[in-house]
């Protein structure tokens, strides 16, 4: 037998009467901080701060004390030298693909003095992994369990709703997206927990095109420091407007719902640590195997001479409507397989600061990645090609506005 | 089952020792996992689903543990219930006590609701319910060996049965 | 949730109180806007014999003054009435934000003082690592001592 919506309450009240009683309860001290923490007028420079220290623990840690501190120097001082003279065949083709290009493209071989120039699988595919994404992912899912445990993400979501509402999504939207900064996989999965489909097709379409994952926002942040906030406002003006206009253009309905705020809890070390440790098992496992797959098939594609001949065929697109150099042809073909790895093969492209801008938010927003469309393909075909659609009409308005924008800036042309 | 962020997660990896992700937000969980408990020597299969609030799923997350839930007919549902919001938490173990399954409660943060000075009749609650009702703080394990040992001998219910044991519906 | 339940500080620690958290303010303010004045004008700034730094960047001294100075506001709307769990929660989240930023400081500086440099040997060497620790300061390690006294009101509430 089944009761009613309201005789299942009666009955609820019924028992909890008999069974409950409520003491007196004292607002905390901690309930009175969680409250500080949702109101606009104070929350907001709470999360200034806490964005703040997130990225300056992520910059201290990943970028002076491990990359530059330590990796770039064992292997652009050791690793790289080591191996340019252990490896037979200098010149010979695996040579190129496994150590060093020397200088992709050019008519004379020449050995190159930095793990980034190199283009080799075991030069510039394990120091992008090892030396610069591995640091940079450990700190910032250490941030991001610290976060998660603390439970200040349902917190930002109140303070972040009636903003995201204007995108016509819930304020829980930030939770999917700030797990995409760690990196897009999980964060597709948690759009599960949005209620209607547009909802949830909004926010799989805006995170895989504008939240670049945590690897390649360690790279972007070894090899383009200075331009970090550019590009950053770039993908959060992107991510607003396309919100937005796909929320005023797919049918559906965005309802709302409350948000269950649980209280502050002191994160356990124990499960931490074994957040951390599966995560960085899985980038062993994953996303290694793909960086270096990634190096080898273009520089297979480069000897080949098929990188060349797409520069010039997409030339004028390249050129003409974004603004960046042909060469950018190849770190797109690899961004399909590991955005970070692309990141690090534009950095050895010779161009402006505008083109290097715009060419690292295309490389961010023009296609997930393997691992993230798998993911999308998981949660049905239909939205993933949808996704797709809105994916290359998005690079090509964004990619032109931005070139655009630098011309009515003068810093492009 | 049982609501989002009430603790189900740190049940399972608890009892089967897997390492489902535990985070302090709603929605961690968002598909199944399985695995396999010890209970008297005998290999139990145990699942760990995405929290609902009812068993009318609002959305893509909460499907997947009602559905979990209708496919599997022959099964034990441990329910865990948040002890300090003790009242929302009966309304999902109610519908699924009446939709015929053994349930067990575990009164789960029992040390929030403790410090809130919330205070719960365990014994009386397992009286008017007639199914178990185990007092649990899942983070630090006290009383999931009392909850575990009272699995086996969990019946279904009959829900006209709770509402004469809590005195009528009026 | 009533308030008059609630446990007040004594009067005479809660005066004494509400005085140091309001001047407290009132400096860390000062520090919040000099940041931001330093990192609009440009050039870096040193005072006197180099105890307090100020960063020119936009992250440190413009992010990071922003935060300062709203820890110091923080400290100025809680100090009135601070016997008030919620006035005193505001005096408590100043105190959090300067422990972010300092902390964020003070790990910066010592991520610097670990590694060798890039011409140099594996580490450092234990003078360069010394002196990575010298004072000037960014204002946020100078407020953080001050910002601990909170620490005191915190478990003496009760
Ligand atoms: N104080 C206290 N905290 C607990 C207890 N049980 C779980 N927690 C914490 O509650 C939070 C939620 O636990 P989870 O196991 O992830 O919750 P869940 O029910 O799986 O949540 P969803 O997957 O979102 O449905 C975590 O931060 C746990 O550490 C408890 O008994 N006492
Ligand atoms: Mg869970």
């Amino acid at each position: 037998m089944t009761l009613s919506l309201e005789e299942r309450w009666t009955l609820i009240d019924k028992i909890s009467r008999e069974t409950v009683t409520f003491g007196k309860y004292e607002h905390t001290l901690k309930d009175a901080i969680g409250e500080l923490t949702v109101k606009p007028l104070t929350g907001i420079p709470v999360a200034i701060a806490i964005m703040y220290g997130f990225w300056s623990a992520f910059g201290s840690f990943a970028g002076t004390l491990m990359t530059d501190g330590f990796f770039v120097k064992l292997f652009d001082g050791y690793w790289l030298p080591w191996l340019q003279g252990a490896f037979p065949g200098q010149g010979s083709w695996l040579y190129s693909i496994m150590v060093d290009a020397g200088g992709l493209g050019g008519s004379e071989f020449v050995l190159s003095d930095t793990c980034f120039e190199a283009f080799g699988v075991l030069t510039s595919g394990i120091f992008v992994a090892i030396g610069v994404v591995l640091p940079a992912i450990s700190i910032f899912y250490l941030m991001l369990a610290l976060l998660e445990d603390v439970g200040y993400m349902p917190r930002l979501a109140v303070l972040l709703d009636t903003v995201l509402h204007r995108v016509g999504l819930h304020g829980y939207a930030i939770v999917p997206t700030i797990l995409s900064l760690g990196c897009n996989v999980p964060g597709v999965a948690a759009t599960r927990i949005l209620e209607t489909k547009k909802q949830r097709f909004i926010m799989m379409t805006l995170l895989a095109i504008f939240i670049p994952c945590g690897a390649q926002i360690g790279i972007m942040d070894k090899v383009v420091p200075a331009l970090m906030g550019w590009i950053l406002l770039y993908l959060i003006i992107g991510y607003f407007i396309f919100g937005y206009i796909l929320n005023k253009v797919v049918p559906g309905k965005a309802p709302e719902f409350l948000i269950d705020v649980p209280p502050y809890r002191k994160p356990l070390m124990r499960n931490i640590t074994k957040k951390i440790w599966g995560r960085i098992t899985g980038f062993f496992k994953v996303a290694l195997p793909f960086v270096m797959l990634g190096c080898a098939i273009v520089n297979v594609l480069y000897l080949l001479g098929v990188i060349q001949w797409l520069g010039d065929v997409l030339a004028p697109i390249f050129v003409g409507w974004f603004g960046v150099p042909k060469e950018t042809a190849g770190p797109l073909v690899a961004a399909f397989l590991r955005k970070d790895l692309a990141v690090a093969q534009l950095s050895v492209i010779n161009m402006t600061d505008y083109q290097r801008i715009t060419a690292v938010v295309l490389v961010t927003i023009y296609f997930p990645c393997v691992a993230t469309f798998a993911m999308m393909l998981k949660e049905g075909w239909k939205e993933l090609i949808a996704a797709i659609g809105v994916l290359i009409i998005v690079v090509f308005t964004y990619g032109g506005l931005i070139h655009l924008i630098g011309i009515i800036l003068g810093v492009a042309e | 089952m049982g609501h989002p962020n009430v603790g189900k997660s740190v049940f399972f990896n608890r009892l089967t020792g897997a390492n489902v992700t535990e985070s302090n937000y709603p929605g961690t969980t968002v598909d199944y996992t399985k695995g396999w408990m010890k209970i008297e020597g005998e290999d139990v299969e145990l699942v760990d689903v995405p929290g609902t609030f009812s068993l009318d799923p609002k959305d893509k997350a909460e499907d997947v543990a009602v559905a979990m839930l209708h496919e599997t007919r022959d099964v034990k549902v441990i329910s865990v219930i948040d002890a300090s919001k003790i009242e929302r938490g009966l309304y999902l173990a109610l519908e699924i006590i009446e939709e015929g399954y053994p349930v067990v409660i575990a009164l789960n943060m029992w040390d929030v609701a403790w410090d809130k000075n919330i205070r719960i009749d365990a014994r009386k609650l397992e009286q008017i319910l007639g199914v178990p009702v185990v007092p649990t703080t899942a983070i630090s394990g006290e009383g999931i060996k009392e909850l575990v040992s009272r699995l086996k001998d969990i019946q279904p219910v009959e829900v006209d049965d709770i509402i004469a044991n809590a005195g009528g519906l009026t | 949730m009533t308030v008059q339940s609630q446990s007040q500080l004594q009067s005479e620690s809660s005066s004494t109180a509400a005085i140091y958290f309001a001047i407290l303010g009132i400096v860390t303010t000062a520090f919040g806007l000099a940041d931001l004045l330093v990192t609009a004008g440009g050039a870096e700034f040193v005072y006197g014999t180099a105890i307090l730094e100020i960063p020119n960047d936009i992250f440190r001294g413009g992010w990071g003054g922003l935060v300062v100075l709203s820890a110091g506001l923080f400290y100025l709307s809680g100090a009135k009435n601070i016997g008030e769990i919620h006035q005193f929660a505001k005096v408590a989240m100043g105190s959090i934000l300067i422990w972010i930023m300092a902390g964020s400081d003070i790990f910066a500086m010592i991520t610097e003082s670990i590694p060798g440099g890039e011409d140099g040997s594996w580490f450092n060497t234990l003078d360069g690592f010394l002196a990575m620790y010298a004072p000037p300061y960014a204002p946020a390690v100078l407020l953080l001592p001050f910002s601990l006294v909170v620490l005191y009101y915190i478990y003496h509430r009760d």
